[in-house]
């Protein structure tokens, strides 16, 4: 049943006629592929502010999805105090980014800190998981763009807690994902803010669909992200969160068990598990040393930590190479850099296509905390082929003055380049079309896949892709969670360098690796899983 | 007598590891600094009196910026001991982050001199100014010119543990009054990021709320006092006791005015000659606890006992505003800019 379709005459065009700036261009001894971004904020439709009073300081996120099956991303934006707005992508494939607010009076609720997109019901229709300062709202999709409330209908508690982090995973033979809520400061209660966290929430399937009541994943800390990841590659995922030592008394970063069938449970010392403290913004998780396991970038104030996991480890032990790597990003790189940085949403892309991931960092001061820079431009950094990275953030033109917060990197306008969008505290949120990259002859091919098998967990969320070319490897996981306040459910995007064909594998959630599957460059190709027949492939338009 | 041993061993190593730092290592006496974030103003004046302290004792300097990175100070530290350092002064990025690097200088028998910033473990000697004391001379110098009435305490910002310290030391000193109803608390309020305009807008609210019965403020630092004497000055009400803090050009020209009761001052360049000669004390043999003026300190969050010093702030008044000035850290002409003659403190006669 393979049906490996080799060419696709729209892709490959797309691929190779990306837009060259004329302009000059000072790389600063850049070595590789420098993209170009344009700030379209202004012509893309996009009008929305993240803002209200202290319980908006942080949150400001982002869902991405495609919610009317036209190929196009659209955009679930927060508005904290304001209300929250859907933007329908009206663009048109390697054409400028547009998009018009759909008057949905249901979406438009206020309080909203952040957003998340998945199939929660598995009915081939992205879900909305809405977070709000209050009650979190979940949305069931309902085709071209239209959703209604879902809490009751799939017996979800929204609570009534400051949530400002969410995460999802199938558990092993489950049609119903299992949600962890992350909440923040509890404002109530004596002592506030000092010490007083919320407990997290974990939402597991009830029989026959929808949702059970609440486990608490106790004690909180304070998350502001938290992830789902099969941190040691046995199969199964564990939940990651990052907490904001700000607020937190005797808190640390936190690794729960999540064994099915049982109540999580946290790793402890004697497991490996040892105490880091930092400001806990976002996640970011990506394969960067290339042992086959992920490594995680959390974001915090001053420095950002890389953290991988030993070598010889028995148990979840990890160490830090952001400063060996060059991604401590902990303070600007251009303008005022006597203060250092604040960093929030960030996300491993390839955003130069050329094989290697590249790490975008959301930055911006909390509000006026005059220790930290007040100018805080967004980051960059490229990556290089000896695994470590530069900062392009000013070069490729994405720093800004705005105090960021949530972001995605999302193809807005399907030309097989990656373009950013952040939502900013108190000021518009931003939105920059790649351009390509500046020397056409560094301009890399790429291609674009969903995983898709039968069952609930139709986006297979907990696989592993891994893409070969003669130039490497690299592998993703497929996750819902992380980042700041934002996640979506879109294309997994692969730069492909020099290379115009590729392999590709995927190990299923609660399976093995599949066989490699022949891809051709500049194509959007969904893969099935089929563990009998062999998994198929198919070229979508 | 152990940490001596150690700390002798530990330079001949070094010194048999490193050729090209091996003769000044074993001639003399080489204090590394690990600076956080030497971009920042401030520090430049505790560096040049930790230099000068330094020439005079016949040490040599050398140091390293950590750019607000704790990864890099950790580099940073064994960088510095790989140069040579036969000890260490550490203002610490983020103090438990770089507890490696500070465990690998003990474990070679360097001495290590946390620099007005703790870093709780036990082989580390504590310098710092006394903090808790900012908040104590706050409220006793506005105590003792208004010992009655109604208070205000624009504290600072919520979002640093500082501001709550400043704050319990404050109320220390007023408890008493307080509960013997001579003083009333007629507004608290947090200052968003330290912000003048945000203590000021506080401190106007306040006086609204309060029909202007207010008799004292209790302002945490100079910026904070700046906003609440524009507040108090806009209803006509400039001289009530205000506390401030930092020795800020403009408090102290307040002081000078009368429109500022205190500005509490913390000598930066006392704190860099002290580190100097602790470090080369250290260094050359002296015990941490029989360093001259070393006290038996547990009172960090950890509980951990340090050898440390803690330098008094001085609080800056219209009585000696001199000593600011002859100690060069601001001229007459700036303190005692648009001061009426007839009113005028002696400092500025």
């Amino acid at each position: 049943m393979r049906k490996a379709i080799a060419f696709l005459g729209l892709g490959l065009m797309l691929g190779s006629c990306a837009a060259v700036p004329s302009e000059p261009f000072d790389r600063q001894g850049l070595s590789v592929p420098l993209p170009k971004f344009a700030d379209e904020t202004a012509g893309s439709g996009l009008i929305q502010t993240y803002s209200g009073e202290r319980r908006y300081v942080v949150g400001g996120g982002l869902a991405h999805l495609d919610c009317n099956a036209d190929g196009m991303t659209d955009l679930y934006l927060a508005g904290g105090a304001a209300p929250a707005k859907l933007y329908r992508n009206t663009g048109t494939a390697g054409g400028p980014l547009a998009f018009v607010a759909q008057d949905d009076a249901a979406l438009a609720l206020d309080a909203v800190t952040g957003a998340y997109a998945l199939d929660i019901d598995g009915d081939g229709l992205q879900d909305l998981a809405v977070l709000r300062f209050g009650e979190n709202v979940l949305f069931r999709g309902l085709g071209d763009c239209r959703f209604e409330r879902a809490n009751e209908a799939w017996g979800f508690d929204g609570g009534a807690a400051w949530t400002t982090a969410f995460a999802a995973i199938w558990e092993e033979g489950a049609d119903w994902p299992t949600l962890a809520i992350g909440n923040y400061i509890d404002l109530d209660q004596p002592g506030a803010p000092w010490g007083t966290c919320f407990d997290n929430q974990l939402h597991r399937p009830a029989t026959g669909g929808g949702f059970a009541a609440p486990l608490a994943l106790a004690p909180g800390h304070c998350a502001l992200s938290i992830l789902f990841t099969d941190w040691n590659g046995d199969g199964r995922a564990d939940l990651r969160v990052s907490n904001d030592r700000q607020y937190y008394r005797g808190g640390e970063e936190q690794l729960w068990h999540v064994p099915p069938g049982a109540p999580p449970r946290a790793y402890t010392r004697e497991e490996g598990w040892a105490q880091l403290q930092v400001w806990g913004m976002g996640i970011a998780s990506h394969d960067v040393t290339g042992d086959g396991l992920p490594d995680y970038f959390l974001t915090s104030m001053a420095d950002n930590k890389l953290r991988t996991l030993d070598p010889d480890a028995a148990g979840p032990a990890y160490s830090d190479i952001a400063f060996g790597r060059g991604v401590t990003a902990h303070r600007p790189y251009q303008g005022d850099q006597s203060k250092p940085s604040t960093a929030w949403h960030a996300e491993f892309q390839d955003v130069n296509n050329d094989g290697l991931a590249d790490l975008f960092v959301a930055k911006g001061n909390v509000d006026a905390m005059a220790d930290f820079a007040m100018e805080d431009p967004n980051n960059l950094l490229l990556g290089l082929p000896d695994g470590s990275f530069v900062e392009a953030g000013g070069l490729s033109g994405l720093d800004s003055g705005a105090r960021g917060r949530g972001a995605a990197v999302a193809d807005l306008n399907a030309d097989g380049l990656l373009d950013v969008v952040v939502v900013n505290r108190n000021q518009p949120v931003q939105v920059w079309r790649n351009l390509g990259i500046d020397r056409s002859g560094d301009s890399g091919s790429w291609l674009r896949v969903k995983p898709r098998q039968p069952g609930g967990n139709r986006d297979a969320v907990g696989a592993w892709i891994e893409l070969r070319t003669p130039e490497g490897l690299q592998r993703r996981e497929v996750f819902v969670g992380g980042g700041h306040a934002s996640g979506g459910m879109d294309w997994q995007h692969f730069g492909l360098g020099g290379a115009q064909e590729a392999e590709l594998r995927v190990r299923w959630p609660g399976g093995t690796w599949g066989p490699w599957l022949a891809m051709s460059a500049g194509t959007s190709v969904e893969v099935s899983r089929d563990d009998s027949g062999g998994d198929r492939v198919a070229v979508s338009e | 007598m152990k940490r001596v041993v150690r700390g002798l061993a530990a330079g001949i190593l070094t010194a048999g590891l490193v050729a090209s730092a091996a003769t000044a290592a074993m001639a003399q006496t080489v204090v590394g600094v690990s600076w956080s974030n030497f971009q920042e103003e401030r520090w430049k004046t505790d560096e040049a009196a930790m230099k000068a302290e330094l020439e005079r004792l016949g040490a040599t300097y050398i140091s390293a910026d950590a750019q607000s990175s704790n990864e890099k100070q950790i580099a940073d530290i064994e960088g510095l001991i790989a140069r040579g350092a036969t000890a260490l002064i550490v203002l610490a990025q983020d103090a438990s982050a770089i507890v490696p690097g500070i465990a690998k200088a003990t474990a070679e028998g360097i001495p290590v001199v946390g620099y007005d910033r703790l870093i709780e473990v036990p082989d580390v000697f504590y310098l710092t100014f006394d903090n808790k004391e900012v908040g104590r001379i706050q409220a006793r110098e506005v105590f003792k010119a208004q010992p009655k009435g109604n208070y205000v305490f624009i504290k600072g910002s919520s979002a640093d543990p500082n501001a709550d310290f400043l704050h319990s030391g404050q109320l220390e000193v007023l408890d008493a009054a307080i509960k013997a109803g001579d003083i009333k608390v007629v507004g608290e309020q947090y200052t968003d990021g330290w912000l003048p305009e945000n203590a000021q807008k506080n401190m106007e609210q306040i006086l609204t709320a309060n029909d202007n019965k207010v008799d004292a403020v209790v302002a945490s630092n100079d910026g904070t006092a700046g906003g609440v004497v524009a507040a108090l000055t806009a209803q006509g009400m400039e001289g009530l006791p205000v506390s401030g803090q930092d020795g800020d050009h403009a408090a102290l020209n307040r002081v000078a005015k009368g429109l500022q009761t205190v500005s509490v001052w913390k000598d930066a360049r006392e704190l860099g000659k002290a580190a100097a000669a602790i470090a080369v004390q250290l260094s050359t043999g002296t015990m941490a606890d029989k360093v001259e003026g070393a006290t038996k300190w547990s009172g960090g969050p950890k509980g951990v006992t340090m050898d440390a010093i803690f330098l008094n702030p001085i609080p800056i008044t219209s009585g000696n505003l001199n000593l600011v000035i002859d100690a060069g850290w601001v001229g007459k002409d700036v303190v005692c800019q648009g001061v009426d003659a007839a009113k005028a403190p002696a400092a500025c006669k």
